[in-house]
């Protein structure tokens, strides 16, 4: 398995402040990668400059060895890098079928032309896509909620049609941003076999998540920043034991 | 009634206004408020009157042409603004109304302040079952404004029931978040801003030759914010019959309700202001919806919506 | 050019500069706190300069009564409208664009109104304070004068009564975050109501004084547009730069008019205001937002 997204060296500051500075990592086709640490470590920075929202300040970022650096959010999602967001991001007003249909965007092979003046291969097409969205959802089990309003959701499902949107564009490497904040164990045990299943579609996943039982069960390698600053990685095991992650969580008293 | 040169004068009014409300309303949903749409009318309206005037070209071939330039200057104006967002685009988007207004009226290559006149109508036609069509009183001009208007309402419904409406939406309901999924919020807001630089324009030329004459002070960004009110007035969810009904009521209720030509703007601005203090969604806020619908559906609604409420009229005044 | 020109110029741009600042101030109260595009506010500008003709030339008062009267009546009639209009549409969704659309229709009815009881001709105030001062050899008008000194005291007072008064703390309180104020106590919706009143009672005062010098006539009013992007230029929220964006403007036009003539030179000023918003689109001294619709 290559490596399909190279963090080389980057750096990102505000005005004086320095959310992450020489930050180097490389995630693995295929694996799912747990991005940990306490709350300001540059996690969603990170996110942020490599989904393409802003530029680094410093270094590259390559996905499947093509240097995508400073390229535009809708580029980078053209490439193959979907991002969700931590907080629920939905078109609440409209039903979920029509949120994921959303993220087909880019699928749509017949010409805008032809689009506009709803042909027959058009009107076809759409019909296959919104079969498509269809088994999105039910593969991500919200199939019988498909023609609800997206505000009428209760929250765990709207995390889960945040993700569903972000597979209809076809990822080849999926950001996770906190998919598991605000749920219940048993929605938690759902998510991580969703995040597994979507893992073995061949898409590559990396999650910040401060759960840190999800992560440990879930992830096959974890990453730990801190002050914006990559403190350790490796297996889960080797970094639940490790002491400086430890200190960086709990403070130097916290350490036994 | 119908035949009254004046209240025909007044449907060419609410056609022609509605159109440009309903250019506002296709901005509004990528997300951005524009005070340029009067700029483009103008730009439409002199360059039509020029082609014509200076060039003598053809009007009928004027008008699409002034269109296509209203267009250019839009793309132009969109590439420079859209990229500002927020409130950055909806300023300088005033700035352009202004300066269109000066630029115009200053230099006398455009008539300055006196403006133009002696525009030409448009050329008779020959047309199948009608005969000679002569533009020589208001209605021929009438036929032609809801022509008009049928194509706008067509090609604007054309986009928004396409890919490319839904786009438009998703941008102006949660642009990050379309942003995330692969919309590129620039290109599609610069699409919808030289679609509504065009509808405006085409509106500008018909004005032109409609009235004959044209000065600058009339494309101002005052114009801008009135056909505001007549699309938040009629009810913002509803891109067609929302800026027919506001332009409708705002133009036609004074005349109906035979308001005397000074005290007019005063009724008007407190019919303005009790509708927006009542109705907050608009006046189509009263029929409701629950789900987005076509302009042929909420133009039903309306006239059930009427009809129900003269049948009550009429048994609470029989009963 | 002798130096007597430029002085003229520089008195006239001045003098223009600060009716446009106080004008702007107000309209940036209004607008930051009571958070109303106020389209309308033109109006008072107008109903400030129609005060002072009516109490000036029909009844005779002295200046500073007619133009004490035309504040206050500007500010009670903005507070009354703000109390009746726009205190219920702020419970709005939509209360950004609904407001635009209730200004609006204030804008024809206070037009329309003042109209039909002054008819059409623009009428003469005649000057409150005549002769000339000889300074170092330049001419300068004593009513200008006083009208700058007017506009400058006023100004300071506003600063006063923003920066030291409880109530001025409370208006730069909920203008900086309203909800939070709340939680202290302030009554947000008295805020709203007073920095209406203050900033129509301003644009009121305006008008007051630029009546004796310019004409009274109705169209006044279509000033509200360019205030309102006098107000952007300077950026939403920060007095400094209302101030700074109004002499701008002031001196453009006073030293643009004498160079280019008219037409150009408000060509260039909304050239120059269209560079400085696309390279700082927040205003001079603001910060760029996107828009609640």
């Amino acid at each position: 398995m290559g490596t399909i997204l190279e963090v080389d060296n980057v750096g990102k500051h505000f005005g004086g402040l320095a959310a992450i500075s020489r930050l180097n990592l490389a995630v693995s086709e295929g694996e799912i990668l747990g991005l940990i640490g306490p709350n300001g470590a540059g996690k969603t920075t990170l996110f942020n400059v490599i989904s393409g929202y802003f530029p680094p300040s410093a270094g590259r970022i390559l996905f499947q060895g093509r240097d995508v650096t400073g390229m535009q959010a809708h580029e980078i999602v053209r490439l193959g890098i979907t991002r969700t967001f931590q907080a629920s991001a939905l078109f609440m007003k409209i039903s979920v079928l029509e949120n994921v249909f959303t993220g087909f965007h880019l699928s749509y092979a017949t010409s805008r032309w032809k689009r506009l003046l709803r042909s027959r291969s058009a009107r076809s097409e759409e019909a296959q896509l919104k079969r498509e969205a269809l088994s999105i959802l039910e593969f991500m089990g919200l199939g019988p909620l498909s023609g609800e309003a997206a505000a009428n959701l209760p929250h765990g499902h709207q995390r889960i049609l945040g993700i569903s949107m972000a597979l209809a564009t076809h990822p080849k490497l999926l950001l996770l941003d906190e998919p598991m904040t605000g749920m219940n164990p048993v929605e938690t045990e759902n998510m991580i076999s969703l995040v597994r299943q979507i893992r073995d579609r061949g898409i590559t996943v990396m999650l910040v998540e401060h759960d840190m039982k999800a992560v440990m069960n879930l992830c096959d390698r974890v990453v730990v920043l801190n002050y914006g600053q990559k403190i350790a990685e490796g297996l889960p095991r080797e970094i639940r034991e490790n002491r400086v992650v430890i200190e960086a969580y709990l403070g130097k008293q916290g350490a036994k | 009634m119908v035949n009254n040169p004046y209240y025909i004068h007044l449907l060419i009014m609410v056609g022609m206004n509605a159109v440009l409300a309903m250019t506002f309303l296709l901005l509004l949903r990528t997300g951005l408020i524009t005070i340029a749409i009067a700029g483009f009318w103008g730009v439409g309206a002199y360059a039509s009157a020029l082609l014509s005037v200076k060039l003598g070209l053809w009007v009928w071939l004027a008008l699409p042409t002034s269109a296509f330039i209203s267009a250019i200057v839009g793309l132009v104006i969109g590439l420079l603004l859209i990229k500002k967002g927020g409130i950055g685009f909806v300023m300088l988007t005033l700035v352009f109304g202004f300066i269109v207004v000066l630029v115009f009226g200053t230099f006398e290559a455009f008539g300055g302040y006196t403006g133009i006149y002696d525009i030409p109508p448009p050329e008779a036609i020959r047309l199948p079952f009608f005969g000679l069509v002569e533009f020589t009183s208001k209605t021929p001009f009438y036929y032609l404004m809801l022509f008009l208007v049928s194509l706008v309402v067509l090609v604007f419904n054309a986009f928004y029931a396409s890919w490319t409406g839904r786009a438009w939406r998703a941008i102006g309901q949660g642009p990050r978040l379309a942003e995330s999924l692969g919309v590129s919020i620039f290109q599609y807001r610069l699409l919808a801003f030289v679609i509504a630089a065009a509808a405006a324009g085409l509106m500008g030329s018909f004005f032109a030759h409609y009235y004959g004459s044209i000065v600058p002070a009339t494309f101002g960004p005052q114009k801008t914010i009135y056909v505001h009110v007549y699309a938040i007035l009629g009810g913002i969810e509803y891109a067609f019959t929302g800026p027919l009904v506001g332009s409708l009521v705002m133009i036609v209720a004074p005349e109906l309700l035979r308001i005397a030509k000074e005290v007019e703007p005063i009724f008007t601005g407190l019919l303005v202001i009790l509708l927006v203090m009542f109705l907050p969604d608009g006046l189509l806020g009263l029929i409701g919806h629950s789900r987005p619908s076509g302009p042929a559906e909420n133009l039903s609604r309306v006239a059930r919506w009427v009809k129900e409420a003269f049948t009550r009229g009429k048994s609470a005044s029989q009963g | 050019m002798s130096m007597a020109v430029v002085a003229q110029l520089f008195v006239d741009g001045l003098a223009m500069g600060l009716v446009y600042v106080l004008l702007a101030s107000g309209f940036n109260l209004i607008v930051d706190i009571s958070g109303v595009l106020f389209i309308a506010y033109g109006q008072f500008y107008m109903i400030g300069a129609y005060t002072l003709y009516v109490l000036m030339v029909m009844l005779k008062l002295p200046f500073f009564v007619s133009l004490a009267v035309a504040t206050i009546v500007s500010a009670l009639l903005g507070g009354a409208i703000y109390r009746l209009v726009f205190h219920r549409i702020r419970a709005m969704d939509r209360q950004f664009l609904n407001g635009i659309v209730a200004a609006v229709g204030l804008m024809l009815l206070i037009g329309q109104a003042v109209l039909l009881a002054f008819g059409t001709a623009s009428r003469g105030v005649g000057t409150a304070f005549k002769g000339m001062l000889k300074l170092g050899g330049v001419n300068l008008s004593v009513e200008k004068l006083v009208l700058i000194a007017l506009g400058v005291a006023v100004l300071l007072f506003l600063h006063v009564i923003l920066q030291k008064t409880n109530v001025g703390r409370a208006m730069r309180a909920v203008s900086f975050n309203p909800d939070v104020s709340e939680l202290q106590g302030i009554n947000s919706n008295r805020v709203y109501l007073l920095a209406m009143a203050i900033g129509c009672g301003l644009a009121g005062f305006s008008g007051g004084i630029m009546a004796p010098i310019f004409a009274v006539y109705p169209e006044m009013g279509a000033i509200a547009l360019l205030i309102l992007l006098v107000v952007m230029l300077g950026g939403i929220g920060s007095m400094t730069g209302a101030i700074l964006a109004g002499l701008i403007l002031g001196a453009t036009l006073s030293f643009g008019q004498y160079f280019f003539g008219s037409g150009l030179a408000q060509i260039l000023f909304f050239a120059v205001v269209g560079v400085i918003l696309f390279v700082r689109p927040g205003g001079l001294l603001g910060e760029d937002t996107e828009i609640q619709i």
